[in-house]
């Protein structure tokens, strides 16, 4: 399959109607006032030729498979900090690390079943990674959905260029979802609809057949996780797929304010009788901090080098690298290592000469908080704009999921900035996706 | 060793009907290098079947769920222990030597360290550990009513009063400003109707318990109920339940007494 045989997709009005028809949403707070926002969906595809996809998934499968180790080491032995690798701090003063998950295991192992590793094309043509998210990343329902619409409005396109077929991904998480499975059936746990990823969660559970469940249908007893039934009974869960943060997820462990989660579902989990995806105290893996270590955790677990490079990355906390970020600061991308959605994200470049002092300050005072990037020059990607095609920054947040074996999801959610000068993609910040072509 | 006979007795009681409550309760007293259970019974009523885990702590976790409509909870152990500090604890975890929740020092609690740290010439953890109970116990006021079991270390410094709760809090947020890790001890002391709370001193290889709200040393008069980073690892009891508004009313009832 050849590039410059393409078939274009020409009714991108019609796409779009069908995706609001279908309520492609995602929720946005601002100013404290919850907002339903259409997700714009770009008709020009990004498109992955096949030998370099095969690249990319080989450096995804093995960076998924380290955070897992990782994962595991860290709430185990620590054999990674006791050799030096990542140091000790990093790792415990992590909001993320949760010590209340010490010496549980998740069932089969596997702490981050579903990785979104998110990812730039270089102008040089390289992949890099920008970060990893181990926390339930959600996105896989709007391309999915995207191509089963487009699929639809255009078939043509499909029979005539060789794409690879996406809509296994939900044949890729149910078979996570029964792998770890402990007993009963699987459920995707959801805030309610006044959730960003609401829209995902009731997709994912009707493609997967799992039930779509609240908090308050949902008890714990004999240890063991419970939905009540309509005629007064109880069906056991033995997979529970959440969107509700480690730290509400539980108000007897956890925070005791939080009235979203399940009063005791730590123990249940800690007995082995439910497998929740993606289990708890992921977040040390996925810490802005912790990116820095990730190919050397690589090396360290695997024996392997990284095939999929990193962004120059600085940390603070070292000496040489806190000189260098002080000296180079107005080119550089600094990012807060607790937020995310593109929150806490400041280019040194769009910064005054004042605030940049301010901003040294900070960092002297508080060089954990802060990790800095070099500005990747990455490729722009054409998108239609007011019938014509303009060049924006756009980046992949890729799937993995891990299971039986460890799997790439042949597509990936492409996100661009609409603001000709931004470089931050992130959804919540106002852009649009498109469909992740690859090629046979 | 010491040989001491204990029971520990909570009434829960609701001024209107609740249901589904789900509970955790840490009130059966750890098995560990220095503190053997000869044998403890814990009773609940209305009854529920119960399940037992041992939470990242090393704490005995009873949970249980009622999904019916009641208007109290109920439960007690008693039983007997071998106390022997002969035999030291050696479970170490990381997280002791890092703040937490209750125990994250504010300015002041840091310049207040920074002053009798250069005042300290102890070497040792635990020497430095009753070097700063000392001070602590002249500047802190024991005096029940004024904090709750809310009440973070900030909170408690600058009241300058509180329980042993509060007591021990301050001195772990004092400890592990100095480099040593330290955890909160929820239990039962001989000579206490209600129930304690002490801290730990790691002192390279071993724990080292210290009575910051008594001044003292721990001896073999003292029963370990739950270890953690601060109260809310410790907690004897947390519930949620669902009803109309009501006020709940707690009675906690405790001996611990020399077996002879």
């Amino acid at each position: 399959m050849k590039n410059q045989q393409i078939l274009p997709i020409t009714n991108a009005d019609e796409i779009n109607n069908l995706l609001r028809r279908y309520g492609v949403k995602f929720g946005v707070y601002k100013n404290g006032q919850f907002k339903e926002q259409f997700f714009p969906f770009d008709p020009i595809p990004r498109i992955i030729e096949a030998e370099k996809f095969k690249v990319i998934e080989s450096g995804l499968v093995q960076r998924a498979d380290a955070l897992n180790k990782f994962l595991f080491d860290i709430y185990h032995k620590k054999n990674i900090i006791r050799d030096g690798i990542v140091p000790e701090d990093f790792v415990y003063i992590s909001s993320g690390y949760l010590p209340q998950c010490e010496g549980v295991t998740p069932p089969e192992n596997i702490y981050s079943h579903i990785s979104g590793i998110d990812l730039v094309e270089g102008k040089d043509g390289e992949w890099y990674i920008l970060e990893d998210n181990l926390r339930i990343p959600s996105g896989a329902s709007y391309p999915l959905i995207a191509r089963e619409l487009t699929r639809a409005a255009s078939p043509d396109v499909f029979s005539e260029n060789g794409i690879v077929d996406n809509r296994n991904y939900a044949k890729l998480l149910k078979d996570t979802m029964d792998f770890v499975n402990r007993g009963g059936i699987n459920a995707i746990l959801t805030p309610g609809r006044y959730n960003a990823a609401y829209f995902e969660h009731s997709y994912l559970a009707e493609l997967t057949g799992a039930a779509l469940v609240q908090n308050d249908e949902l008890f714990v007893e004999d240890n063991m996780l419970w939905q009540k039934t309509y005629s007064g009974g109880k069906t056991r869960i033995g997979t529970l797929y959440r969107r509700i943060s480690d730290e509400y997820l539980d108000p007897l462990t956890f925070n005791p304010q939080s009235l979203i989660g399940i009063p005791n579902l730590m123990e249940a989990y800690r007995s082995g009788n439910v497998a929740i995806i993606n289990s708890l105290g992921n977040g040390v893996a996925d810490d802005k901090g912790i990116y820095y270590f990730v190919p050397k955790m690589i090396e360290y677990y695997l024996g392997e080098k990284a095939i999929l490079k990193n962004a120059p990355t600085y940390l603070p906390f070292y000496e040489e690298d806190r000189e260098y970020v002080i000296k180079n600061i107005h080119k550089l991308v600094i990012k807060d290592v607790a937020e995310a959605g593109g929150y806490g994200v400041v280019f040194g470049s769009d910064l005054s000469e004042e605030k940049l002092e301010s901003f040294r300050q900070t960092i002297i005072n508080e060089p954990r908080r802060f990790i800095a990037q070099e500005v990747i020059d990455f490729k722009d990607l054409p998108i239609l704009e007011n019938g014509g095609q303009v060049m924006r920054k756009a980046d992949l947040r890729a799937f993995v999921l891990s299971g039986e074996t460890t799997r790439v999801w042949a597509s990936g959610l492409t996100r661009f900035s609409r603001n000709p000068d931004s470089f931050v993609v992130n959804s919540s910040q106002g852009g649009g996706f498109k469909d992740t072509w690859v090629m046979l | 060793m010491k040989t001491l006979n204990f029971s520990f007795a909570t009434k829960l009681t609701f001024d209107n009907y609740v249901h589904s409550h789900c509970f955790a309760l840490r009130c059966l007293p750890i098995e560990s290098n220095s503190q053997h259970i000869v044998n403890c019974e814990m009773n609940i009523s209305p009854f529920v079947p119960t399940k037992n885990t041992v939470d990242a702590f090393g704490n005995n976790v009873t949970a249980g769920y009622i999904g019916k409509e009641h208007r109290f909870l109920d439960f007690e152990i008693n039983g007997c222990a071998e106390i022997d500090l002969s035999k030291p604890k050696t479970d170490y975890m990381p997280c002791y030597l890092y703040p937490s929740e209750y125990t994250k020092p504010d300015k002041n609690l840091v310049d207040f360290y920074n002053e009798i740290s250069v005042k300290c010439n102890a070497e040792k953890p635990y020497e430095r550990a009753v070097f700063f109970s000392d001070i602590l116990s002249d500047l802190i006021r024991y005096e029940k009513g004024v904090t709750d079991t809310k009440t973070t270390s900030v909170q408690a410094f600058e009241l300058k009063k509180g329980v042993c709760q509060d007591f021990s809090h301050i001195m772990l947020s004092l400890l592990r400003l100095d480099k040593i890790p330290s955890r909160y001890i929820a239990g039962l002391a001989v000579c206490d109707g209600e129930t304690h709370s002490w801290i730990e001193v790691w002192d390279g290889e071993k724990w080292i318990g210290l009575d910051p709200a008594n001044n003292c040393p721990v001896n073999e008069d003292y029963l370990v109920l739950s270890q953690g980073r601060d109260f809310g690892d410790c907690s004897i009891d947390r519930g949620v339940m669902f009803g109309a508004y009501t006020k709940q009313l707690q009675l906690i009832t405790s001996s611990l007494k020399t077996a002879y």
